[in-house]
């Protein structure tokens, strides 16, 4: 049944990405992805509600729970930035991301047919990864919305203007801003994944995936610094943005 | 009853003719009434903007109400002979299809522009509220605006900008979004300036700073603008607090170097900054552009996006004429 859940949301995610793009493609605004990503959200939290009560715990027990609960999560602040900020299209770039993730979680074998009862669950492990994996979630919407910024930066500056992308995508200063403050939610969250990751039990086999997790943090930590005190132009804190998030999932190789 | 129009615009007037006729908003019931009043129709719709002055009229025997209101147009205006001259008239269907020309921007100086709509709202409804008009204006008017609406709708004529000033305040709106937070330095008091910074300002630019090699002219286009005068021996100071810059000074040499925009940067903490450089020869020295956060737009770029817009609305005309056909077509109005 779980598995039905997220199939589900990954067939929403792929209408809501072909919806948007159709209608970019057109010079339109895409009205209905916010509801395609809000009923592939629906679904992701019915995987995640089954596989939770199948493990007794927050489920984040193998690679396949950890890519839908970071998909779940990127798709979560979708809904809270794209609507606050008015950026719709952020989720016609987020749709895709979704899909890929979700995918893998099912073609690859990732996920755990007959998830277990993980057995002595501890609240600071529950924390940690939970609020890593929400972490992730905000991390990866700013690194969709560097992509933004660095694709409308490129038709700003190569004056292209007339395609229908260009259109719609929302003003640098709010990409900019919205991408920032992403980025300091997602470092926010990160610092309390990190310290309840040095409260849990760990054993020496943990201590490859702490010094990822911790330099992952740093990294970030030292990026926003930078914005803050010396200021960052709009496509270097992009790619930061970009390549931080990517080079970041390698810290679930050592989970 | 017949439906007539008389009028004059643009195209058949100059300025000087046209303000002669000119209604003032205030006055637009008033005149309505009036032309009941005076030739003796049973309802009439006065429409009067910068472009355009019209008279709507409906009357039993259209050729009286027309020479009628004629001559009492030619009294205001003794010796010149503007209306023979100048003005359209137009009857039955001719006229209907002229008003929902008019109101969905075809027949505008600016094609496609939407202000005319609300002017001609603004005019039926003072007609309306002094009581110069009953059943067949008001079935016309009311379908025209629904013409009008559908035009819009359904065909792109009113997209993207048609002058210089607007494509430079939509790039500006597409690089900071609401002006609100936004300041503007002028780099040359000059016309072309003085209209782009008056759009930036109507967009809600927050403030202007105004630099010209004469301070007195720079003070004077300040105060017009409600910014402040800089002395041009300075402007590289303000440069480190504005977000766009227009620049159209008389110079024959480039006065903003990379250089110059190299020094403020760490200051501004490399936010974006939009020049907008409308001066021939260019101010601007185009390897400005190149500074990763700096977009630059030159007079030329913007001529040529300006010119695509005003190509692709010239080529919805022919569909916006077939709404329009197609709409009247189905009103079966009294007096067309």
């Amino acid at each position: 049944m779980d598995r039905w859940f997220l199939i589900a949301a990954t067939l929403f995610a792929v209408i809501g990405a072909v919806w948007g793009m159709v209608s970019v493609h057109r010079g339109r605004r895409s009205k209905w992805t916010v509801f395609w990503m809000g009923a592939c959200f629906l679904c992701q939290l019915g995987f995640l509600s089954l596989r939770g009560q199948a493990r007794a715990a927050c489920p984040l027990a193998d690679h396949g729970e950890i890519l839908v609960f970071l998909s779940w999560s990127l798709t979560l602040f979708y809904l809270l930035v794209g609507s606050a900020y008015r950026i719709s299209l952020l989720g016609v770039f987020t749709a895709p991301v979704v899909v890929v993730f979700q995918t893998i979680a099912l073609a690859s074998g990732a996920l755990e047919r007959n998830p277990q009862r993980i057995p002595g669950g501890n609240p600071w492990h529950e924390t940690h990864s939970a609020t890593s994996v929400l972490a992730y979630g905000a991390l990866a919407l700013a690194a969709v919305a560097g992509v933004m910024f660095l694709v409308l930066d490129r038709q700003l500056k190569e004056q292209h203007l007339k395609s229908g992308l260009f259109r719609n995508l929302p003003p640098v200063r709010e990409l900019l801003v919205s991408m920032e403050r992403l980025l300091w939610l997602g470092g926010g969250l990160l610092t309390i994944g990190i310290i309840a990751g040095f409260m849990m039990p760990h054993d020496s086999a943990a201590l490859g995936h702490l010094l990822a997790a911790v330099s992952v943090w740093t990294a970030y930590m030292v990026v926003l610094a930078i914005k803050k005190t010396r200021g960052l132009t709009g496509r270097r804190l992009s790619l930061l943005a970009v390549a931080l998030f990517i080079l970041s999932l390698g810290v679930f190789a050592f989970v | 009853m017949q439906l007539i129009c008389l009028g004059l615009n643009h195209k058949t007037a100059p300025v000087e003719v046209r303000e002669r006729f000119a209604v003032g908003t205030a006055r637009l019931g008033d005149s309505a009434k009036e032309l009941i009043a005076t030739t003796g129709v049973a309802e009439g719709v006065v429409i009067s903007t910068c472009n355009r002055t019209e008279f709507y009229l409906v009357a039993a025997e259209s050729r009286e109400a027309l020479a009628r209101l004629e001559s009492h147009l030619e009294e205001k205006t003794p010796g010149h002979h503007d209306v023979a001259t100048h003005f359209y008239r137009m009857e039955r269907s001719e006229a209907a299809r002229h008003l929902c020309r008019v109101v969905s921007g075809l027949d505008s100086m600016m094609l496609g522009e939407t202000e005319i709509f609300g002017q001609v709202k603004q005019a039926y409804q003072a007609a309306l509220d002094a009581g110069a008009t009953s059943s067949v204006l008001n079935k016309l008017f009311q379908r025209a605006f629904g013409v009008g609406k559908k035009v819009r709708t359904e065909t792109t004529i009113q997209t993207g900008s048609t002058s210089v000033g607007n494509v430079a305040v939509d790039l500006a709106e597409k690089i900071f979004g609401h002006l609100k937070d936004s300041e503007v330095m002028i780099l040359g008091a000059g016309e072309m300036s003085r209209i782009t910074a008056q759009s930036l300002v109507s967009r809600g630019a927050r403030s202007i700073f105004v630099s010209n090699r004469s301070f007195d002219r720079a003070e004077e286009l300040a105060t017009e603008m409600g910014g402040s005068a800089v002395r041009f021996d300075a402007w590289q100071d303000v440069l480190a607090r504005v977000d766009i810059v227009i620049s159209s000074t008389g110079a024959p040499h480039a006065i903003v170097r990379r250089e110059d925009v190299e020094k403020i940067r760490r200051a501004r903490k490399y936010r974006p900054l939009f020049f907008i450089d409308i001066a021939v020869p260019r101010d601007i020295d185009p390897a400005v552009g190149e500074i990763e956060e700096v977009y630059l737009y030159d007079i030329d770029t913007l001529e040529q996006l300006a010119e695509e817009a005003r190509a692709k609305r010239q080529k919805q005309i022919e569909e916006c004429e077939r709404i329009i056909d197609a709409e009247l077509a189905k009103l079966n109005l009294p007096g067309t």
